[in-house]
């Protein structure tokens, strides 16, 4: 799964959690923080974790959640367990 | 005699069933002696009623070795796990008091508090042990007992006066200023009681535990509710695997935040299965305000969602809503014993429920009217079937979809320390369609011009910025508004709360 095939699906799960807010992820940088850009709390991170791991099959270490803290890192992570 | 109000939601049996308690360790005694060999916990394996008791047993001979006695106060600064409801149990049945330190706290807070409360042990993880170094440095009489030790002896537990002070929980209050509510026996068993009343399941059922136990709602709601109705609790140690947990263990009923009770709901439709398994009949929800759409859309996947209103303040629950359907915006009804009156709006509580006060006596006087209610800061009504609705805060908090408390004034104090700003506001913004923090500020002209700053907006932002890096990641503000006028203020000048943000 490459990058842009990965950006699209994580497109529809921050859409998920976040609400329509998301619709402009696509334009917001690889750099963006979940907490301080995006506004996700607590729960919303915890929220974006499951989605991701239901939705790509994937499963977050303990370590990988608590470093996640761009988009792009996420991505990141997603292509190296993917 | 008039018939109890929560008698018509459960058989007669199981109504009667539920009793009263004057001790802790007059409700763990019973609970071990009848069911014995039933699965208490579950954390990584089973553990009995009387594996628990016999570990419980121990650790109280353990905490007597190392000069505890009844009367002390004893930390305990463990996250979920069989440790922590060992302990707890422990030293609440010796007669001493836990004082329930969250894991999140850093190092000095943690050395304050051991000190504050003049701890005579503390019980710790091994997981948390970096965070005790100022602690042993300038505390290094305190002995601090890692939360699997254990010792060959047994020490048999004491009956306790129902007023006797048994824990001490961290809270926002009435000012979100963070202190501790000192809970007595009675109260916390007022509290597990009144969970028990509304649904017709309550004994042996099995929970699933995603709250912090050092969370009046962890505590009282999740662990001493699911002890004391001989129900087993499984021990989630990590949310992110709440979902896996679920499907394995299969609980019957969950104790929820609004926002955790969404989130399920979200991705059950999202990914067309009942995420929290087809066992699971009941949620009880509170700790924020509930939206009454949860409750429809849960009926529709065959799950009841109760939702209630309570704070740490008053052990746990002080209304349920037994007829959520037919009120969905409802927190139901106040329970039996629980003395209340709402007083230009806002409710008033006293009774065997409410809290001792808070340590230290300062913000005792503003908690409580002349006649000894504590006064809640919540503004509410009351229908003609006695159905109370929230209708506000009067107390200067923030109550977040996900559970937690933000302090305005706490936020706004960074703020006020800049020269730059004139006043501000902190505030929780849904203005975008999700919940965010938001802060307002009103930059200091004088000051601006002085500095020869061009760009406020970004150089304010940038001041949010760095304060945002001091806080944990729940308080950070996430929304900057720059304002050119001033803010709407009451005839005493005071910024109007509701009439800005």
């Amino acid at each position: 799964m490459d990058k842009e095939q990965i950006l699209e699906k994580l497109g529809g799960i921050f859409k998920m959690v976040m609400g329509e807010n998301a619709a402009n992820l696509e334009t917001s940088s690889e750099n963006a923080s979940l907490v301080d850009d995006l506004g996700l709390n607590s729960v919303g991170i915890l929220y974006l974790v499951i989605a991701i791991e239901e939705s790509f099959g994937i499963r977050f270490d303990d370590v990988g959640t608590s470093d996640l803290k761009t988009v792009g890192q996420v991505v990141e992570y997603i292509r190296s367990k993917v | 005699m008039k018939e109890h109000i929560f008698a018509s939601y459960t058989n007669k049996e199981t109504f009667e069933k539920i009793t009263d308690y004057s001790c802790i360790n007059q409700m763990w005694s019973e609970a071990a002696a009848n069911y014995g060999d039933r699965v208490a916990l579950v954390d990584g394996q089973d553990y009995t009623f009387a594996q628990l008791d016999k570990m419980v047993a121990s650790f109280r001979a353990l905490l007597t070795q190392k000069g505890v006695k009844p009367g002390d106060v004893v930390g305990v600064y463990l996250p979920n796990c069989i440790e922590f409801a060992k302990a707890y149990l422990a030293i609440t049945t010796m007669g001493a008091c836990a004082v329930l330190l969250p894991p999140h706290l850093d190092n000095m807070t943690v050395f304050g508090c051991s000190m504050k409360f003049g701890m005579k042990a503390l019980v710790y993880s091994s997981a948390l042990e970096e965070k005790l170094d100022i602690v042993k440095a300038k505390n290094p009489a305190l002995p601090l007992i890692e939360g699997g030790e254990s010792c060959e002896d047994a020490a048999a537990g004491v009956d306790c006066p129902g007023p006797a002070v048994c824990t001490v929980l961290f809270t926002g209050g009435t000012t979100g200023k963070s202190k501790g509510a000192k809970l007595s026996h009675q109260a916390i068993l007022e509290g597990v009681k009144n969970g028990c009343y509304g649904y017709p399941e309550v004994f042996g059922q099995r929970y699933l535990l995603v709250l912090p136990l050092t969370h009046v709602f962890g505590l009282v709601r999740n662990l001493m509710a699911s002890l004391r109705t001989g129900s087993t609790l499984f021990i989630c140690r990590n949310n992110k695997d709440m979902f896996r947990d679920i499907a394995v263990f299969k609980p019957t009923i969950m104790v929820l935040v609004p926002a955790l009770a969404e989130m399920a709901l979200n991705l059950s439709k999202q990914f067309g299965r009942n995420m929290l398994g087809e066992d699971m009949k009941t949620i009880i929800c509170g700790a924020a305000a509930v939206a009454p759409y949860l409750v429809t859309e849960y009926k529709k996947i065959g799950i009841t969602l109760l939702p209630g209103y309570g704070l740490t303040e008053s052990a746990c629950l002080v209304s349920g809503n037994p007829e959520a359907m037919r009120k969905p915006d409802s927190v139901g009804l106040i329970y039996p014993g629980i003395d209340y009156k709402i007083v230009d709006g806002e409710l008033w509580l006293k009774g065997k429920t409410m809290m001792s006060g808070y340590v230290g006596d300062e913000e005792n006087e503003i908690a409580y009217s002349a006649d000894g209610y504590f006064k809640t800061g919540d503004l509410v009504r009351m229908d003609e079937e006695g159905f109370l609705y929230i209708t506000g805060r009067s107390k200067e908090i923030i109550v977040l979809s996900s559970g937690e408390n933000i302090s305005p004034a706490e936020l706004e104090s960074y703020f006020y320390a800049m020269d730059e700003v004139q006043d501000c506001l902190v505030y929780a913004d849904n203005s975008d369609g999700r919940e965010v923090l938001a802060i307002q500020l009103l930059p200091r002209a004088v000051t601006i011009k002085a500095l020869g700053i061009t760009d406020v907006e970004g150089y304010l932002k940038e001041k949010v910025a760095q304060v945002n890096q001091k806080l944990p990641a729940f308080q950070r503000i996430n929304k900057v508004v720059i304002r050119d006028a001033d803010f709407v203020r009451s005839p005493s000048m005071k910024i109007v709360r509701s009439q800005n943000g």
